[in-house]
């Protein structure tokens, strides 16, 4: 057997030393330089796809973006943002905007977006979501565009809201449905439930005692679903940080993930109580201000997209939709990523956008 | 070309992931006991009843001041959004109205919105 030649010595080649060296140091000198940068600057400008303001009521918003080619797809969508989080995770930066794909692509976007409640809006009930700010929005659409038929699309908790609003309204006028990583059966979220079990959550102390819930308990929530994450992330930040397109990423992710919105008191009290003790959704017994809310009446075109790697919705708790909702025309389709990273970022470009035109555009004349 | 198996950089970077992993998966199973959820909601459960006593003490304490409370300051914010959401709905049907005309061929034109006349690409075409 030969000795391994110098070079190679314990698998290092050596040769390259000088040069590695020489990169570390310019990139130490660019972390020092754009560090300065990253603290005496504010992020990009975020959500600034032109859109005009249809309504704006307490904690709902509906928008309507300005169509961008000159031939548009007969049915509009309304977008339902989750209501936890702000709707612009949809409407980043140009080229990594889900609005401006839609709105390329020939279709005529509107949004459900949400602002903070107000303290007097603690009183909010999950029949305000369901039964006024969707129905409104929708006829709103309808007036604005001329159509009758909508498209809705639900994001997360969006996705929750819009089911129950299909299940309710389900003779129209929600042409079809789309889901993005839409939780059913909550039992699965394992550490949401045990964040609120039963024995040790006193869920009406709590609402009787702040209203709504502060965002910091949501955010807390997320976050300590993977405690590591975020000093981890700060780490990856600073080894980045010479790097511009990195830095304008974790920027714009960062700043919309600790974007939180506070929740409803009341809405808050029936999450807890009817989708996170009673799976009531999964368990086919959700009524919504009297009115049964079963999925299984829902019977339009259905596209239900989940994330391989989802740790807010697990697998588990988006999986049995497809199983329950009573549409004949239904798919489901698990893509690579994560609960953000499936609807927003370069993987969001390349996976998801491009297999939701292609399933919607046939439905959308 | 540097292997990545014996790039320290690429080492570090690799090791910090699984530490994060591993941080996270640890943490996921202390966080799934019952013991970690009575914990942190007999804390959480205290926090809130005490929040809810300083916000009244605050209350009081800018009332002394003769300083305007969160529940004033709230109020003239709700004025200020009614105000702008009646905006938005004077806009609205400014924009409806100024549409009809266009339509009509009377008034100014307004912005053209394009026909909802468009087709699905042809199976296998590329969109632009």
């Amino acid at each position: 057997m030969t000795a391994p030649a110098a070079s190679d010595l314990a698998g290092f080649d050596l040769s390259s030393i000088p040069e590695r060296i020489q990169s570390e140091v310019q990139r130490a000198i660019a972390r020092s330089i754009k560090g300065v940068e990253y603290i005496s600057t504010s992020g990009p400008s975020l959500g600034s796809t032109p859109k005009d303001v249809l309504s704006a009521r307490g904690t709902m918003n509906l928008y309507h973006y300005r169509p961008v080619v000159d031939e548009i797809y007969r049915v509009p969508i309304l977008i339902v943002m989750a209501t936890t989080n702000r709707g612009y995770i949809l409407d980043m930066v140009p080229g990594q905007s889900f609005i401006e794909f839609l709105l390329k692509r020939g279709y005529d976007v509107y949004m459900l977006d949400w602002t903070a409640p107000k303290p007097e809006e603690k009183s909010l009930r999950m029949e305000d979501y369901v039964l006024d700010f969707i129905p409104d929005c929708v006829r709103r659409v309808q007036q604005d565009s001329g159509e009758s038929d909508v498209t809705v699309i639900g994001y997360c908790f969006g996705g929750v809201l819009s089911l129950l609003y299909g299940s309710i309204f389900a003779d129209g006028p929600m042409k079809n449905l789309i889901c993005f990583t839409t939780p059913v059966d909550f039992r699965e979220m394992k550490l949401f439930q045990n964040f609120s079990d039963r024995r040790y959550f006193d869920v009406d102390h709590l609402v009787d005692s702040i209203g709504n819930v502060p965002p910091e308990m949501i955010l807390s929530s997320f976050e300590m679903l993977r405690p590591a994450s975020r000093a981890a992330g700060q780490v990856q930040l600073w080894e980045n940080i010479w790097n511009d397109e990195f830095v304008k990423s974790y920027r714009m992710f960062d700043r919309w993930a600790t974007d939180t919105l506070p929740l409803a008191g009341e809405y808050f009290r029936t999450i807890t109580k009817d989708l996170m003790w009673d799976n009531k959704l999964f368990n086919d017994t959700m009524s919504v201000g009297g009115r049964k809310a079963d999925i299984a009446n829902i019977k339009v075109p259905m596209l239900h997209a989940v994330a391989e790697h989802d740790h807010i919705v697990p697998y588990e708790a988006a999986k049995p939709l497809i199983a329950k909702i009573g549409s004949a025309d239904k798919e489901e389709v698990i893509l690579k990523g994560g609960h953000v990273s499936l609807v927003a970022g370069p993987n969001a470009v390349r996976r998801l956008w491009p297999k939701l035109d292609s399933w919607l555009c046939e439905r959308s004349t | 070309m540097t292997d990545k198996s014996n790039d320290p950089v690429a080492l570090w970077q690799n090791m910090i992931g699984e530490m994060e992993k591993g941080f996270n998966a640890f943490a996921n199973q202390a966080m799934a006991s019952p013991q970690f959820s009575k914990v942190v909601n007999q804390v959480g459960g205290a926090t809130a009843g005490a929040q809810k006593q300083l916000g009244e003490l605050m209350e009081k304490y800018l009332l002394t001041m003769n300083l305007p409370s969160r529940a004033q300051m709230v109020g003239m914010a709700e004025r200020l959004q009614s105000i702008e959401g009646q905006l938005n709905e004077i806009k609205s049907m400014l924009h409806q109205i100024q549409g009809n005309n266009a339509n009509t061929g009377s008034g100014n034109p307004a912005t053209p919105r394009p026909p909802r006349t468009k087709r699905p690409p042809p199976a296998g075409g590329e969109q632009k």
